[in-house]
């Protein structure tokens, strides 16, 4: 199962990295939204750290939104989702594939939102650099384990992205709390009962989808078109 | 097993009999229960808040209950039941959000605060709405019963860490019956407990006539599918 979710991982990662399109509209989104709510202060006027941080997520949470929804429509042409059917292996290697390509492309976009979120909003890192990096990938192995699960839901269908987008946001309220609250303390804003409990916090909802995703992922990933 | 219109009946007259007890309940709250202190009047919102945010809950956890049930046995009557679940329990959520607003506006002079339960109950109704999208969309009733039954489970499973969350964010709500020497007067307790049984009844009534609807509705489908075949 593992073998097959590294090939599957290895095989979207280059299919959307190889096209020069694959994660631009991703990252100009998430850069966008980074640069639009920056027009929301005055000049010299300085962004929270809370602020800030929601800024950034709010950027991840669409980019993972785009991203999944990439992901999934790989396969639709030519019906490369039956051959997937028919491989000897656990379809949850199909799910676990896509959440690794999708925490790949997730951090690599992050990567960009990072330095925009700092620049564009006036912030520096000045909180622990260490608990924060734990944070981000606690946070985003949470959104691609939803993702990885729900992406299947839209499968053939119109307006994907605002459907995943109606799906996604809600499920993902506690995972995004965590998100900024961790977030705005890489940025300094100083917790008053620490990161523990918001680290827990994601590790649970982590753990939730996950699970459910292994669960449930065979139901939604079926030759039904 | 195709779902059955023969709950119309029963849920009808449920639901006819929950509307009358909620009536008489209002004699309960407007005449036995006395007018609470600080808040006034006002006060009366809670009991019709909280027996619509305790049933609406208890409408997800059908949905939930019926969506585990659907994946084992795939019987189209379980998903009849979660669909018409889902959509009582939005409408309830609802009306509990908007009794809550009314509530906060009064006793802590704003229409939203971040509170765990009305948060959850946000997050509830945003993610059952999107249930209810995923239901009206163009797709085969096979994949959409199963999509939606997986949706279901997701979402359930997901209401202790919206409140787990909100409560780390912050909390104003007052405590009902868990603060100890009870939140309530012996006769405010009767009230609620009188208006949350009535709710229980309509609600009930609700499920089971809207239930069947959906099973006609399906019904006129397969028969309108059948008249194209033979046109």
């Amino acid at each position: 199962m593992i073998r097959l979710a590294k090939a599957m991982a290895r095989k979207d990662l280059t299919l959307v990295l190889a096209r020069g399109n694959g994660l631009a509209q991703a990252l100009l989104l998430g850069l966008l939204l980074i640069f639009v709510f920056s027009l929301s202060r005055e000049a010299g006027q300085p962004v929270t750290p809370q602020e800030a941080a929601t800024v950034f997520w709010l950027s991840s949470a669409f980019c993972q939104v785009l991203v999944f929804n990439r992901l999934f429509a790989l396969e639709e042409t030519g019906e490369a989702r039956l051959g997937l059917l028919l491989l000897p292996a656990p379809i949850q290697a199909v799910w676990l594939g896509k959440a690794i390509a999708g925490f790949c492309l997730l951090l690599l976009a992050q990567v960009c939102f990072l330095p925009a979120a700092v620049a564009l909003l006036g912030q520096d890192l000045s909180g622990p650099l260490t608990e924060g990096a734990l944070a981000l990938l606690l946070v985003d192995l949470g959104l691609c384990a939803v993702g990885a699960l729900l992406g299947a839901l839209a499968t053939g269908q119109g307006a994907r992205e605002s459907l995943l987008s109606v799906l996604f946001f809600p499920l993902q309220v506690p995972l995004l709390l965590a998100g900024i609250k961790l977030g705005a303390q890489t940025f300094g804003l100083s917790l008053p009962d620490g990161p523990g409990s918001w680290l827990r916090m994601a590790l649970a909802f982590d753990g939730v989808f996950l699970g459910a995703g292994l669960l449930l992922f065979g139901f939604l990933y079926s030759g039904d078109a | 097993m195709p779902p059955s219109p023969r709950h119309i009946p029963t849920g009808s007259a449920l639901a006819a009999a929950g509307g009358l007890a909620l009536a008489a309940s209002q004699w309960l709250v407007f005449r036995h229960a006395p007018v609470e202190a600080t808040m006034g009047l006002t006060q009366k919102i809670f009991y019709i808040h909280l027996p619509l945010a305790w049933w609406a809950l208890a409408s997800f956890l059908v949905v939930f209950a019926g969506s585990i049930l659907f994946l084992l046995r795939r019987n189209p009557a379980t998903d009849a039941w979660c669909r018409a679940a889902c959509e009582i329990g939005v409408l309830l959520s609802g009306l509990a959000l908007l009794t809550g607003m009314l509530w906060g506006r009064q006793a802590w002079g704003v229409w939203w605060t971040w509170d765990p339960r009305l948060t959850t109950t946000l997050v509830m109704w945003f993610v059952y709405a999107g249930y209810l999208v995923l239901r009206g969309l163009d797709m085969p009733a096979p994949r959409k019963r199963v999509a939606c039954a997986v949706l279901g489970i997701a979402a359930f499973c997901d209401v202790p860490l919206v409140f787990l969350s909100a409560r780390l964010w912050r909390s104003i709500h007052p405590a009902v019956f868990a603060s100890k020497g009870g939140g309530l007067e012996p006769e405010m307790k009767l009230a609620v407990i009188a208006c949350t049984l009535s709710m229980g009844l309509l609600w009930a009534g609700l499920l089971a006539l809207r239930t069947g609807q959906i099973a006609q509705e399906e019904r006129i489908e397969t028969l309108e599918g059948l008249a194209g075949q033979d046109d």
